[in-house]
């Protein structure tokens, strides 16, 4: 299904673990189904990657087909690690030196899924990093207690609870410390919002898996799982949103009518960003940190060179 | 026995439900005055959608508003200047429910949709203002000649965009505030005592809430640009007076634009005021580079100085609590932490607690 916490247009909501009306479908399962039905994830390193293969436009088409042909059957029949230079393939428009930022093809062919992942040379030399890094400010994840739950009974006895079965189907338990809000669904699922770390929503989750057992259900804590992390940050000078969407038409998103700021869906990795004439960004969607600080990095370059363009 | 899902019944009623769906789409069309050729495309639009997994079962209040979505994305692609606010109102719908259609609508089709034409725009919203004939009600000084508005409201536009009045606003209120000032300008003696809630009445159209703001916005930007005209600096320019040389200023704009900001990347003003000796102070502008004067509030530190060109948001942020960088014991956190009994048992009840909160409950 495709509207989840995740990447739904409503994906304001999760930014304020204080908002009660938050945009959920009221049926547990909807949101779970996707998630526990899927075969248990493996490490990254073992899932195919093709971040190699650059977008296609009439230019570099026929360029790279011969240069990675070789490489990509083998890349595709095989398992593969990740390619940190992934990222720099989503923006066709940003050099006009395409050779300057493709990995050379020995590299990637030659990555195995045995080698740990160490650092790429990175594609975008020091000198055009940004040197801003994004800063968290939602983590969005799920846990199972796997028991069934009384939820009146958690409302009577729990002071941090509310619970109003007409308006929604489960109970929203609040902690102070690390200051998160809780789902708590009645099949014994949860979700925890609000945290500022992968480690803090862990934590939190664990204490309000605590609540409930101390309130008397044999509660466990199974297939932690972060399902959405939001970032934001400035790069600090103002942008023409109305001519980005102009050079970038296929990945964004600009309408003043409905939201001041630009929705850019970026393809590797796939985090939607939102762009303000401010300056400010917000990156969401994403499911590890590090897809934050790629996002941004790609991101960044575009820009900046939009700014001078002006 | 057949389920009736797959029975061809279904499918018999799916395209009853198409079919007048093509028509709603048609009368919109008709109502509209559109194009033809825009008729077969959003009718052709409006075929696929339907078909499309995504939007095969959704409710009927959506499929009528997916009409109205096809027609705007044409009507866009031609760019034919429809607002989103025409089409909801001709569908009697809720923006936030189309405009989530439209964004399914763009993503599921995968269509392009450009950029709404603000020139476009100036054209057919000033068409439906009542100013351009001699009726009953509108006073003779307040009749104008069509065409001089839309040019100069097209300058004002303009000029709006280009000092980052448009980026990120709904665009029909900025629209609206360059109409009246253009109108103003294009006769001030009778017109300066009008405001812009009664030009709006006498001309017919709705007054969008935030065409004040931006009416306010477009002053300020006009009074900057008159203080680097040489010879009004000999009056004393007001946000009512500089209405006057509308004219002079939008046929200097972009000199006056340079001389009266600077920008970002710290670009020097060489070029002096005509007919002034010296140029202005870049330390005035190094200063005023900074946004604002905290000590000032809201109000620019140098009224004669350049100030930087940035947009509103910018200029005037709004004090915002910002969250303090992860602290160093935040950052330590691992997630394995012990959790102590006591922590938890805080936000436990105790059985005192429970029996008043379900005495208190019974009583409601």
């Amino acid at each position: 299904f495709k509207d989840d916490l995740s990447t739904s247009p409503q994906l304001f909501a999760p930014m304020s673990p204080y908002d009660v009306d938050l945009p959920l479908q009221p049926t547990e399962d909807v949101l779970f189904g996707s998630q526990f039905n899927q075969p248990k994830e493996l490490p990254t390193d073992f899932s195919v990657d093709l971040s190699f293969l650059p977008d296609i436009t009439p230019d570099n088409k026929e360029q790279n087909l011969s240069e990675d042909g070789h490489e990509a059957q083998k890349e595709l029949d095989g398992s593969v690690s990740r390619n940190d230079d992934g990222g720099i393939f989503m923006d066709e428009s940003s050099s006009s030196n395409p050779d300057a930022t493709q990995p050379s093809p020995e590299g990637s062919g030659a990555c195995l899924p045995l080698t740990p992942m160490t650092p790429m040379t990175p594609v975008t030399p020091a000198s055009e990093r940004s040197g801003i890094v994004p800063q968290l400010q939602n983590i969005v994840s799920t846990v199972n207690l796997a028991c069934k739950l009384d939820l009146k009974n958690i409302a009577l006895h729990a002071r941090n609870a509310e619970y109003n079965p007409k308006r929604f189907a489960a109970v929203i338990m609040r902690i102070r410390e690390p200051r998160t809000t809780a789902l708590i669904f009645s099949s014994g699922k949860m979700v925890c919002t609000g945290a500022k770390s992968e480690e803090q929503s862990r934590l939190a989750a664990r204490k309000y898996a605590r609540v409930v057992q101390k309130l008397g259900f044999p509660a466990k804590f199974l297939d932690f799982k972060i399902q959405n992390m939001v970032g934001s940050c400035d790069v600090r000078f103002p942008i023409r949103l109305e001519g980005l969407v102009l050079t970038h038409q296929q990945f964004s998103s600009y309408e003043p009518e409905l939201f001041p700021g630009l929705i850019y869906r970026m393809v590797k990795p796939r985090i939607v960003l939102l762009i303000f004439v401010s300056g400010k960004v917000v990156l969401t969607g994403a499911k590890e940190r590090s897809e934050i600080y790629e996002a941004f990095e790609n991101i960044y370059p575009i820009l900046k060179g939009f700014k001078k363009a002006t | 026995e057949v389920a009736y899902s797959q029975s061809t019944g279904q499918k018999e009623q799916l395209s009853r439900c198409l079919q007048r769906g093509i028509r709603r789409v048609q009368d919109l069309c008709k109502v509209l005055q559109l194009p033809t050729v825009f008729e077969e495309t959003a009718v052709s639009y409006f075929q696929r959608a339907l078909q499309h997994p995504s939007f095969h079962l959704v409710s009927l209040e959506k499929k009528e508003l997916l009409g109205g979505c096809c027609i705007f994305v044409t009507c866009r692609q031609h760019n034919w200047p429809l607002t989103m606010g025409t089409i909801c109102s001709l569908l009697y719908a809720k923006q936030e429910l189309f405009a989530s259609v439209f964004l399914s609508l763009q993503k599921e089709l995968g269509l392009s949709v450009p950029a709404l034409s603000l020139a476009d725009l100036v054209k057919t919203h000033l068409n439906s203002f009542r100013l351009f004939q001699r009726t009953a009600d509108i006073p003779a000084p307040f009749v104008e000649d069509e065409a001089k508005m839309v040019t100069r409201t097209t300058q004002i536009v303009e000029l709006a965009s280009e000092t980052w009045l448009v980026t990120g606003r709904h665009p029909v209120p900025i629209v609206t505030a360059a109409a009246f000032l253009s109108w103003q300008s294009l006769r001030p003696a009778a017109r300066l005592a009008c405001t812009l809630a009664r030009f709006c009445k006498l001309a017919g159209v709705d007054l969008p809430p935030p065409a004040h703001l931006r009416l306010k916005e477009l002053l300020e930007i006009l009074l900057r640009m008159a203080s680097q005209l040489a010879w009004l600096r000999v009056f004393n320019v007001d946000k009512k007076t500089v209405v006057k040389h509308i004219g002079d200023l939008l046929q200097h704009r972009i000199f006056l634009l340079k001389n009266a900001f600077h920008l970002e990347d710290g670009e020097e003003q060489g070029a002096a005021a005509p007919g002034e000796g010296s140029p202005v102070s870049p330390v005035a502008g190094g200063a005023a580079q900074e946004q604002g004067c905290p000590s000032e509030g809201k109000r620019q530190c140098d009224e004669d100085g350049p100030r930087p060109l940035l947009p509103p948001c910018l200029i005037h942020p709004r004090k915002r609590l910002r969250t303090a960088a992860p602290s160093a014991s935040d950052s330590a956190i691992t997630g394995d932490e012990p959790i102590s009994d006591s922590e938890i048992e805080q936000y436990l009840r105790g059985p005192e607690e429970i029996q008043a909160f379900r005495k208190a409950k019974a009583w409601l």
